[in-house]
Formats: structure tokens, C-alpha cells, sequence
């Protein structure tokens, strides 16, 4: 796939999940597609990001997720600098909502693949997601 | 082979990138800056400290928080090195390279008291280089509450 294929299926991507879209998000999402987002402790496949994105937008009931900047690089990978804000409303990663308002700086890679996004890779610090949550020990991220 | 536009200057970028981790891997700060502008820009976004009135963040230049935090790093990690899984780019010069850092902890390093633990994480660094072929920004991602654990640092600070 090339960069001019994958680009629009990058921004697509972002823009349904601002609408809280998954459905259509994840129509652009290959079947095989391979999934890293170690912050979360997810190594895995296309269901696995669905419920990664369903529970993160389940407990942000207001998130939006900014676009700071994005590329396309020449063999197809879409990378997007975003800023994620939103106030917890639920339970997430483990961590009790206190109704904190978060905002985390994050990055993802789109990689295309047979037309469609064949790879998702999310980084992130959860270390400041915590600060933002109010958790204090990483061994007690439930206990407030 | 001939190369288009596009192809030569993605692939001058890549080669960019490449030296400036290779350069990282000796530990060598003069040459990691050498191959920045002289008013590259440096933000490492995880990298926050929180004090009662201020939080002080690793935003600024290559030039001046850039060389002190890695100068600093490399102090508390002696043997510190990476590992290049990817790396790839655009026409306009814009490089997304996804590289292992790791290093066993010799000094405290920010609030991490040194308890001679070893950490293995990997970094997303998006960087553009300049006409010059000198790279003009570096950002980089990383999840520092992975590093804390491996280090045996638990508190979130």
C-alpha cells in the first residue's frame, strides 16, 4: 500500500473515533490486522483494539482525541500525534473513576496493508495518565 | 534502480535517523547533537517533573535540554543502548522510529533512586530533518510507569 492509499484511512480512522464510531473505525481495520498498545498491556489482534477503543471512549464519555500532526510515510505507516482529553466517568485500566479530567499525549501508527489498516501501534505514558487519574503506586492502581 | 524525488528524500532522512541512534548506541552526546540544527527542537513528552508549584517538562532545544538529558541519562545508565526496529519517513522529511532503549541503572536518575535494576522499553521518536540533512526536531514517546516497574520504582510521582 502506499502513502496517498493509507493517509485517508489514518484520518478517517480518528475522525470516526471522535464521533465515537467504533463500527466505522474498525470497518477500515483489516481482519488480521496485528495490534500493539503496550501501555495498555494489549499484544493482539483486531478485537483486542475494538475493546480497547469501546472501553477507553465507555469511561471518557467526553473524550476527543486532537490531532497535533499526522504523516504518511512512503511505505504506508500513518503516524498521528494526538492529544487524548476527556473526564472519567468509569472504571479504566484498572484505575477507580474519581471523575479526574485527563489529557495524555499520545502517538499511533496506521500501517496499510491490502487496502486497509493492517497494523495498529499506540504509544503512550501511562505514567501520566495515572498522575491525571490520581493513583499514586503503580503495585496499587486501584486503591485511591 | 533510479530513484524519484520522493524516494531519495525519505531515504535521506532514514539515514539521518540512523546515524543520530547509532551515535546514541556509543554514547556519544557530540555527535547526537552534531547531527541536529542548531535550533533543533526537543520535547520528550513523558518526561515531567511535578513540584508543589510548577512542573518542570523535557520541552525545549537539542541544544540545551536535549544534550543535558541525554548527558544525564547516559550518567545514570553507563551501559545504556537501542535497538532499531523501524525506521520510516516521508518525502518531506518527517521519520517515525520505533527503538528499544535499555540500560541497567547505575546513579538515581530524576526520582528513581539506582537500585542496579536493568530496563528494556521501547521509544516511538518522531523526527523531521532539514534541507541540510540535519534533523530539526525530536519528539519522543515512551511509558515511563514500564521503565518505573523494571527499575523498581513504584510510586507514581
Amino acid at each position: 500500500m502506499t502513502a496517498s492509499e493509507t493517509g485517508p484511512a489514518g484520518e478517517a480512522f480518528w475522525s470516526h473515533i471522535n464521533d465515537r464510531d467504533v463500527d466505522s473505525a474498525f470497518a477500515l481495520v483489516g481482519e488480521d490486522a496485528k495490534v500493539t498498545i503496550t501501555p495498555a498491556g494489549i499484544l493482539g489482534s483486531k478485537p483486542d483494539a475494538r475493546k480497547f477503543f469501546e472501553q477507553t471512549i465507555a469511561a471518557f464519555p467526553d473524550i476527543r482525541f486532537t490531532v497535533v500532526k499526522s504523516f504518511t510515510t512512503d511505505d504506508g505507516v500513518t503516524v498521528t500525534e494526538v492529544s487524548m482529553e476527556g473526564t472519567q466517568s468509569a472504571e479504566y485500566l484498572g484505575v477507580i473513576n474519581q471523575e479526574k479530567h485527563c489529557d495524555v499525549d499520545q502517538v499511533w501508527l496506521l500501517e496499510g496493508q491490502a487496502g486497509r489498516i493492517g497494523a495498529i501501534t499506540g504509544y503512550w505514558c501511562q505514567n501520566q495518565l495515572y498522575r491525571r487519574l490520581a493513583v499514586k503506586r503503580l503495585d496499587q492502581v486501584a486503591i485511591v | 534502480m533510479t530513484l524519484t524525488s520522493n524516494e531519495i528524500g525519505s531515504r535521506h532522512a532514514v539515514t539521518a535517523a540512523a546515524a543520530f541512534f547509532d551515535a546514541y548506541r556509543d554514547r556519544d552526546v557530540e555527535t547526537m547533537v552534531g547531527l541536529c540544527s542548531d535550533t533543533a527542537v526537543f520535547e520528550y513528552i513523558p518526561f515531567e517533573m511535578w513540584g508543589r508549584q510548577r512542573v518542570m517538562r523535557g520541552a525545549g532545544k537539542v541544544a540545551t535540554i536535549g544534550k543535558a538529558l541525554w548527558s544525564g541519562f547516559i550518567a545514570a545508565f553507563p551501559d545504556l543502548t537501542n535497538t532499531v526496529q523501524r525506521i520510516t519517513a516521508d518525502d518531506a522529511g518527517n521519520i517515525a522510529a520505533q527503538v528499544v532503549l535499555a540500560g541497567t541503572q547505575a546513579a538515581p536518575w530524576g526520582t528513581i533512586a539506582n537500585q542496579g535494576q536493568r530496563f528494556s522499553e521501547p521509544h516511538l521518536f518522531v523526527m523531521h530533518t532539514d534541507d541540510a540533512g540535519l534533523l530539526d526536531s525530536i519528539t519522543a514517546y515512551w511509558d515511563c510507569a514500564g521503565v518505573s516497574r523494571q527499575l523498581g520504582h513504584l510510586e507514581v510521582d
